[in-house]
């Protein structure tokens, strides 16, 4: 039996209040403080990241068309060398070509590729590169260095559930 | 042209623009929750002392500048503005004034080396790095 631990298992509305408070108890986990520095920065990257994905891409009130409330999540996980990041939320369904694009693309490029379209986007606009340009994923791929893991749930007409997964390696 | 001081909070950056003792300084983490409009005052403040120096007969233009990246973390909607501000200091450079850019990192912080010499090249500022001791 593989060793889990589990560092924050948070379901519910995500605000920025809410983000400042996820951090702090990351921050206070032993688990976190054990890991080398860099590695403990790359893991707070992602989940800052990570939430900062759901804030682009959150439906409204998270909230389907029927009116059922879908809760985000968010999940720090640790099992034997390896952490996990798993974030979901409700997205309308519109927005899930676009997304799952972005992370089909992240996920195919190199470290190079990635480089270069890291500097493509960061160059864009301001509010271009705001909404969702993708340079959350680009930069969780590129300090990860693994796929990130994704699924979209059809929930009803009009609007999916998405879930994000991303590995940092101690 | 006034100096400008934003003192730090938990997600964002301390930042001082101080002319006088010819030194820009920023240290510390950067999330705000909007980062737009944290950076905006940043990046219109030197655009004027841009075009305040180009005003300037070039003898009587700031000779040298202090510039020192600190940043403990900053998420990658901060990196777009912080480009930016490498773009406005690569004006103020092609006036004549000659910028000495210090980025800190933490020893075998490869990312925060890595994402300096990204925003150098980006920039095409010459950076100095140097290993923090926080």
């Amino acid at each position: 039996m593989l060793k889990e631990e589990v560092i924050i298992d948070f379901r519910g509305p995500i605000s920025f209040e809410t983000m400042e408070e996820l951090l702090n108890k990351l921050k206070c986990a032993p688990a976190f403080n054990e890991l080398r520095k860099p590695v403990r920065k790359r893991l707070y990257g992602t989940v800052v990241e990570s939430i900062d994905n759901i804030y682009k891409y959150a439906a409204f009130n998270q909230v389907d068309s029927q009116g059922n409330s879908r809760t985000p999540l968010l999940v720090v996980k640790k099992q034997d060398d390896i952490f996990t990041v798993s974030v979901g939320n409700l997205v309308m369904s519109d927005l899930v070509d676009g997304l799952k694009s972005k992370l089909d693309k992240v996920n195919e490029l190199d470290s190079e590729e990635l480089k270069k379209l890291y500097e493509e986007v960061i160059n864009k606009e301001s509010e271009e590169a705001d909404t969702g340009a993708g340079l959350g994923l680009i930069t969780m791929a590129l300090r990860t260095e693994v796929d990130i893991e994704y699924s979209f749930e059809p929930v009803d007409a009009g609007y999916s559930f998405f879930t994000m997964k991303i590995d940092i390696n101690t | 042209m006034e100096k400008l001081i934003i003192e730090a909070t938990v997600n964002s950056p301390r930042i001082v623009l101080n002319p006088e003792e010819k030194k820009f300084e920023f240290s510390g983490e950067s999330r705000p929750e909007n980062v737009r409009n944290f950076y905006l005052p940043v990046l219109e403040w030197l655009e004027k002392f841009s075009t305040h120096q180009s005003g300037l007969k070039e003898r009587e233009r700031m000779p040298a500048l202090d510039c020192l990246f600190n940043f403990e973390y900053f998420n990658s909607t901060s990196a777009k503005y912080i480009l930016d501000i490498f773009k406005s200091l690569n004006t103020l450079n092609s006036l004549g004034v000659e910028l000495d850019i210090k980025w800190l990192y933490e020893e075998d912080d490869e990312d925060m080396l890595e994402v300096g010499e990204e925003m150098s090249r980006m920039s095409k500022l010459k950076f100095e790095y140097v290993i923090s001791d926080n």
